[in-house]
Formats: structure tokens, sequence, C-alpha cells
């Protein structure tokens, strides 16, 4: 374990250096395109003069490179901007709450894709060649190719208009009956995912020969899935968090549309549409530093899980 | 507020359907006969609270509100001068009367005395007014409409520009008295202070925190904020000082996340709600239970396809009547719009005062289209055309590809579209660059002038047309001070048809708002512009 901190000492020095080549390429990316948030915030009060004027006011009509060094600076002192959409709005006040309430709910869906993917991928590997294996996986993977858009709304036939167990849609936090849609129907895509890895996987263990010492030392069978089997078989689901995060984004998006949740999602969207370039900023640097952060929890993971893997400074990890 | 987010209303029913996607049953029997013994909820159980959706305001400052969303909720909030009612006349607000100088350039405002600040005990005075407009001009404040809507009054653009510390148009004559000089006689001037940018805001709370002063506004108008939570609720309350009567409701939230609108309806979570083309037919179907509750009407936009008149093809009016004769407005509209939006027969739409029923666009005629490309100068040698349209760069809205059609069958001329984003669209239309283009015009204040003189005088600078005829010029001139209005409207509804017969436009639809209202909602008005109207409803049980 002797090489694990310098490691984890240069990854979190990495990670500054890399959020501020992201922070260039959005920044460029976003200036460069065509319109900016003045001309659709005017929308048809286009007047020429008044566009300059209140560029100028934004500091838009300077070089890029010095809008670029601007807002380091304001970054620096945790200044994320202000909306050029809401007026007189931090980017902050916009912005975090709606974090706040798509980290909820993506951690519901998440939660809910490993503890039903993990065991039934568990179970499918169990009941191999039996009728199970293919009827349970199968069901899902049909639940998985049904998109959120579609899932929403025939959930909502269902339990609302149908069955009035639930309200349309809305947002009350995470112990609010609200969340179960939005949370069931993000994870269905991941749960068939979560499985099938979970399922080769453990097949692939079953056969290997630690396995069958273990058994042939007269361990219970629970003992040796527990210890030997699931402990080997669910490493590569550890790397599936990071691109679940991706997913669930995706699904994000159109649950938090359609169910009204005042989310990042929808958010997201709207900012790029409008050219809101604080927020478009915000939401790549904290999406990116998320993503970084979740990477080298990771990589820590697999120490702690994989005997392994260790990682030595002199050659390199 | 013209922008009204989209190009055309069409493109509006468009979203609507999308959001409908995760409205419609699409079962017609699952929608219970009331009294059935079924356990669905009915009635508005929240008491006098009335649950509406609503768009998402970007601010709540008359000075800074520039889009139709913003303004909706300011007119509720605030007050000015002057209002515009329910049957889109001119009326008192604060001002209880008025006097207009002899050359039609001299306003004499005389104030209520008991108009109140929400919440504050100290009447609204004309140097309340002053300072508001002043504010309202004031580079600083950053405000867009300021020139368009107080640029009349004497020193107001001097003051916009920044030249001039305050507007030497606006003066205080005394406590209730104020008096406002502008450059010309212009019979639309009223028109344009009912608009929120000239609205009264509370000095000693703007100045007491400039930036944040927004999140719970202290206004005058018949509604004060309870509750502001961006982007998810606005929950507005009575306010029973108010100058004209308190109104009857007295809770009113509006829920701004969107989200599946009409499922809510239908299971009684809002009064009110859209309706999307997917649920158009089931509402409008007379057997429907929803079809008691459904309500249409009218409101002043247009969408329309322009023509770029100094670019080829279109700089030869011959071309655009073409165009304007191949496409067969009347089955697009029942085809694919499903009849949810009148076809446009003139530049003014119906319900503004000059609005021409006589009007006469082009109509359907496929041979007389041919017949003029062929007169045209391009008859032998058509440049490629291209439609420029908003979009998020899929398909085309279905209209526009009939009608992309409609022109390859009649005129065997193959049409490009090319998509770009709001922002896009906007900047390139403003130079000029599109040669063809469909886009819309929502009215700010019930006066032809803020269509046909905006949009068509040869100097105006949201002429996209490039429209430029001094007979039509002429005329719109005439009419911004004529003060007759018969004589004034007579001059509008000339100019207008010129406009029609040149075929710088083919007026498409002009916009239609179709909703759902719970039967113990009553008052619930569709005005055909932004006014107030919430104190118009009442709930009865």
């Amino acid at each position: 374990m002797q090489g694990f901190f310098p490691y984890l000492v240069r990854r979190l020095l990495w990670a500054p250096v890399i959020l501020l080549a992201v922070s260039f390429i959005a920044f460029t990316i976003t200036r460069l395109g065509p319109g900016d948030p003045v001309s659709v915030a005017m929308g048809q009060f286009r007047d020429q003069e008044v566009l300059e004027r209140v560029r100028a006011e934004k500091g838009l009509d300077k070089p890029l490179i010095e809008q670029y060094g601007i807002y380091l600076k304001n970054l620096a002192h945790g200044d994320l901007g202000e909306s050029y959409v809401y007026k007189n709005t931090d980017i902050g006040e916009l912005i975090f709450p709606k974090m706040w309430v798509s980290a909820q709910l993506g951690l519901v869906a998440l939660i809910i894709v490993f503890s039903v993917g993990i065991p039934l991928g568990t179970f499918a590997a169990l009941k191999q060649g039996e009728r199970a294996d293919p009827l349970s996986i199968g069901s899902f993977l049909f639940l998985q190719s049904v998109p959120v858009l579609i899932m929403v709304p025939l959930m909502q036939y269902v339990f609302v208009l149908k069955l009035h167990w639930l309200p349309t849609g809305g947002w009350d936090g995470i112990f609010d009956k609200r969340i179960i849609m939005p949370a069931l129907a993000m994870s269905m895509g991941g749960i068939a995912g979560v499985a099938r890895i979970t399922r080769a996987m453990t097949l692939n263990v079953l056969g290997e020969d630690y396995v069958r010492t273990a058994r042939a030392k007269g361990l219970r069978e629970f003992t040796v899935l527990r210890r030997h089997v699931a402990r080997n078989a669910l490493l590569p689901l550890v790397t599936i968090i990071g691109i679940s995060l991706v997913s669930l984004l995706e699904g994000a998006f159109f649950a938090e549309t359609l169910l009204g949740i005042p989310g990042i999602g929808r958010f997201s969207f709207d900012s790029v549409h409008n050219r809101d370039y604080d927020a478009m900023m915000a939401l790549t640097l904290i999406i990116a530093t998320g993503f970084i952060l979740a990477n080298i929890v990771v990589d820590i993971a697999y120490t702690l899980i994989d005997p392994r893997i260790r990682y030595d400074s002199r050659k390199s990890g | 507020m013209k922008r009204l987010r989209a190009v055309a209303p069409f493109f509006i029913v468009l979203l609507m359907a999308i959001t409908a996607l995760s409205c419609s049953s699409g079962d017609k029997s699952s929608v219970d006969e009331p009294g059935n013994g079924d356990t669905q909820p009915t009635g508005n159980s929240s008491g006098a609270t009335l649950r509406l959706t609503g768009p998402d305001p970007l601010t709540l400052d008359p000075a800074l509100a520039s889009d139709a969303s913003s303004a909706s909720y300011v007119v509720e909030i605030f007050d000015g001068l002057v209002t515009i009612d329910k049957d889109l006349q001119i009326v008192p607000d604060i001002a209880k009367s008025w006097d207009i100088s002899a050359d039609g350039k001299v306003y004499t405002f005389h104030l209520r005395d008991n108009v109140f600040f929400h919440g504050e005990s100290r009447a609204v005075t004309a140097d309340d007014f002053k300072y508001s407009m002043e504010r309202a001009a004031n580079p600083d404040t950053a405000s867009i409409t300021a020139e368009a809507y107080l640029g009349d009054i004497v020193g107001a653009k001097d003051m916009v520009n920044g030249d001039a510390d305050s507007i030497s148009g606006v003066e205080v004559v005394d406590n209730f008295t104020l008096r406002i000089t502008i450059d010309a006689a212009k019979p639309y001037f009223l028109a344009k202070l009912s608009y929120p940018t000239a609205f009264v805001v509370d000095r000693m709370q703007v100045e007491g925190d400039k930036r944040n002063w927004t999140k719970k506004p202290r206004g005058t108008g018949p509604y004060m904020v309870e509750k502001w939570e961006l982007t998810e609720s606005l929950t507005l309350k009575a306010n029973d000082k108010y100058h004209l009567g308190a109104p009857a409701v007295k809770k009113i939230e509006f829920l701004l996340a969107g989200g599946s609108v009409m499922t809510m309806y239908e299971n009684a979570e809002i009064d009110v709600s859209p309706v999307g083309i997917n649920d158009i037919d089931r509402v409008t179907d007379p057997n429907d239970s929803l079809n008691a509750d459904y309500m249409t009407a009218n409101s002043m936009s247009i969408s329309y396809i322009g023509f770029n008149v100094n670019e080829a093809p279109f700089d030869d009016p011959k071309v655009r009547q073409a165009f304007g004769m191949a496409i067969d407005r009347d089955k697009i509209t029942e085809v694919v719009v499903h009849d949810m939006l009148p076809v446009a027969h003139s530049i003014m739409p119906p319900g503004l005062p000059g609005y021409n029923p006589n009007a006469k666009t082009l109509s359907y005629d496929p041979e007389r289209a041919k017949q003029l490309l062929a007169e045209s100068k391009y008859a032998d040698d058509m440049p490629k055309v291209t439609l420029s349209d908003v979009g998020a760069g899929a398909t085309a809205g279905q209209d526009t590809q009939a009608m992309i059609e409609m022109w390859k069958t009649n005129l065997g001329i193959e049409i490009e579209i090319v998509q770009t984003d709001e922002a896009t669209f906007w900047q390139d239309l403003d130079k000029g660059e599109y040669q063809m283009f469909t886009a819309g015009w929502v009215m700010d204040y019930p006066d032809p002038e803020d269509i046909l003189d905006i949009l068509f005088y040869s100097q105006s600078r949201q002429n996209n047309t490039q429209y430029s005829n001094p007979q039509v010029d002429d005329l719109l001139v005439q009419a911004r001070t004529e003060q007759d209005t018969a004589k004034r409207m007579a001059l509008y509804q000339q100019a207008e048809q010129i406009i029609l017969d040149d075929a710088a436009w083919i007026p498409l639809y002009n916009g239609r708002d179709h909703i759902l209202v719970k039967p113990y909602v009553k008052g619930y008005l569709l005005p055909p512009m932004v006014i107030p109207r919430l104190k118009y409803i009442s709930i009865v049980q």
C-alpha cells in the first residue's frame, strides 16, 4: 500500500489541470457558436444599438481571451457568474438547488439499479440452463428497451389516472411518493445491464478452481457465494457506476421534463438553447468535477475490493 | 415580448403536442363519466386557492420584462397610469383621468390618492412615476424595452443613451399630477403606457436592495407575491387594498416546472390546462366528458412566411405572388394543424382595432401561380431557393413540409430548408441574410402601429423583409399622427392591402388558445394578448 498515497496525490493534482482544459474548451465552444445570450433575450426587440449597448454592459464585446481571464478570476473567488436569462440571479442560486434535486433522484435510481440488478444477475447465473434464467433477464431487457419518454406516460396512465395511487408529478424530496415514478423509470434501463454483467461474471467465477476448492472444503453455499464468488464477480460493476451516471443523466432529462421535476436535466437543455453562457460553463465544470472525483473513488475502491490491484508510484499505476 | 419564445404559434402548438405526449392517455374510454361512482377526485379540494400552470417568468421587474411570460405576471402585480380592460380598451388605472393638449403632445395625468404599495401605507405619487420611468430609462437598469415603450417621451432616448440624467418630458406638477410631453402627436402613446416598462415601482424597496427586490416585489396590483421559487412555483395572494376593488380569488398558485399538465388536470391537481394537438380531437368531441370544460379563443398573433424583397428571386413581386398562390393554406390547416389555428386572411390579426375582415390575401390558384411564374423575370432561370426556419435541426414542421411539397408540385421548384436555433435565427434575420423565412408576430399593444409600422415602414429597424414602398410609407407616416380614429384605421387598412397585394408576406395562421377550465372556475378569460385578467376570476364550489 506504500505507493498508494503518492498516486492519490498525483491524481488529485491532475484534477485542476484537467478542469482548466475542460473550462477552456467549453468556454471557447460556447462563445464561438453562432448567436449569443443577448440576441436570444432580446428576441424581436432587436435594435442594433441596444444590442451593442447590452453586450458591452455584459462584457461580451471584449476579446475572447480577456473574457476567459475574467471568468477564471471570478471563478477563483467562487463566483460562478450571473444568469443571462433569469435577471439578477446568480448561477449558484439557480443551479445548486436543482443539482441537489437531481442528485437525490439519481442516487435513489442508482440504488434501485444495483439492488435489483445484482441479485437478479446472480439468480440468473445460478439458474443457468433453466427457464428462469432467460425469463428473468429477458423481462428486464424488455423494460430496458422502453424509453423513459414512453415509460413515464405509461406509468402515469396506470398509477395516476387508473389507480389513483400517485400524483401526476412534481417533487417533494426523497421520502415523498412522487419520487417513485421518476426513480423507477430512470432505473429500468440500468437494471438489465447490471444483471447481465453480474450474470456473466458470476458464471465466470463459478467455474474457477478456488470456488470448487471452497465447496470441496465443505463451506456452506451461501458462504461460498458471498466470500468467493461475489467479491470477485462484482469488481467490474464498480466501473459501471461511473458509466451509469451518464445514462442516468440522460434519463433524468426526460423524466424531469415529463414529471415537472425542478432538476438539472431540463435546465441544462434550456441553458444551451438560451445561450446562458455562465450556466453552461457551471454545468460543464460541475459535471466534469463529478466525473473526475467518481473515477478517483472507483480507483480507490478497486484497491479495497481487489487485493491484486496495487498502485505503485514508481511503476505508474 | 414579441418573441413569445417561438417563431410561430404553430411552433408552440408543436411544443404543446410534445408535452401532450405524456398527457394523452390515447384511450377515450379512459375518461370516466362524472357521477358514476368512480373514486376519481373531482372539485377543487384546496379551498379558495386557484391552481394553475404557467410559463416560467424570467424576472418580475417591470423594467426588465421583455418576454410574454414575465409580462403576464408583472401585469398582475404592478400597475401603470393606464391599463387595458377585457374589451381591450385603454382605461384609467392609477391615473383616474387625463387631459391631452390640443396639439396632442402634452398629457396631464391626474392620479388617484388611494393607491398603496403592497403592505405599505404610503400612497403612490407622481414622484414615484417619475422615478420609475427614469429608472427604466437609466442605462444601469439595462432595460431592453425602455427605448421602444418610453422612447416617444421627450428626453427619454437621451437618458437611455446615457446623455441625460433624467427624462425632461416627465414633470411632477404636484403630488398627484404628472405631466408627460411626447415628441409628436401619437394616438398610440397611451397604449404604450399600458406596458410594464411604464409601471410604478416602490423606490424604497428598489433602492434598498437593487439586486434582490424582485424576488418578492411590492407592486400596487390586484395580486402580491407570497412566494416565488425560481422555476418551480409562484404563489400570489390577493391585495385586499387594491384600488379597483379586492379580487375574488384569495390565493393563486402557479406551477412553473411543467410536466404532464393534461394528466394533472384529469387527476384534479390543477384547475386549468392547455390542450395540445394530441388531445384536441377528444376534448372537442361533444361525447367526451372533458368537452364541457373546453374553451377556445383567438390570440392576437400571426405566423407568416416572409420574403426578402431585395433577394433574387423574390425581388420580383410575381414570384412572391406565385409562391403565395401555390399553397393551399386551408388544406394545410385542416390536415396538419387539425384546425387548431385559424387561417390568416390579413396582416392585422382579428380583434385588433383596425382589423379588416375584408382584407384579401392571395387565394389558392395553382394555374394562375404557374402563369405568374412564367411571366416573371426568373421564368427560365430560377435561382436556388432556401427557406429558413427555427428548429432544433430535426425535421421541419409538418406544415412547412406540406408547403414545400405544394411548391414543388405546383411550381416545380425544389426548396431547401435550413433550420437554425432561435439565437442564430434572429441574428441572421437582422443581417438580412435570409431569402425566405417563417416567423411570427405577437401584438404588444392593441394598435396597428405595433405591427404595420414596425414591420413594413421602409426605415424601421425591424423591417426584415426589406419591404420599401413609398406609398405605404406615406400612409404609415400619416397614420402615426392622425387624430381621427376612423380615418387613422382606414389609412392602416389601405397600407395593409397594398402590402398584401405586393405579397411581402404570406400570412399563414392566427394564434388561438385551447384550454380546459374546471366548471367551478368562473370568469376565466382567454384574452388575445397579455392583460391583467386574474381579478376577473372567482371560484364557485
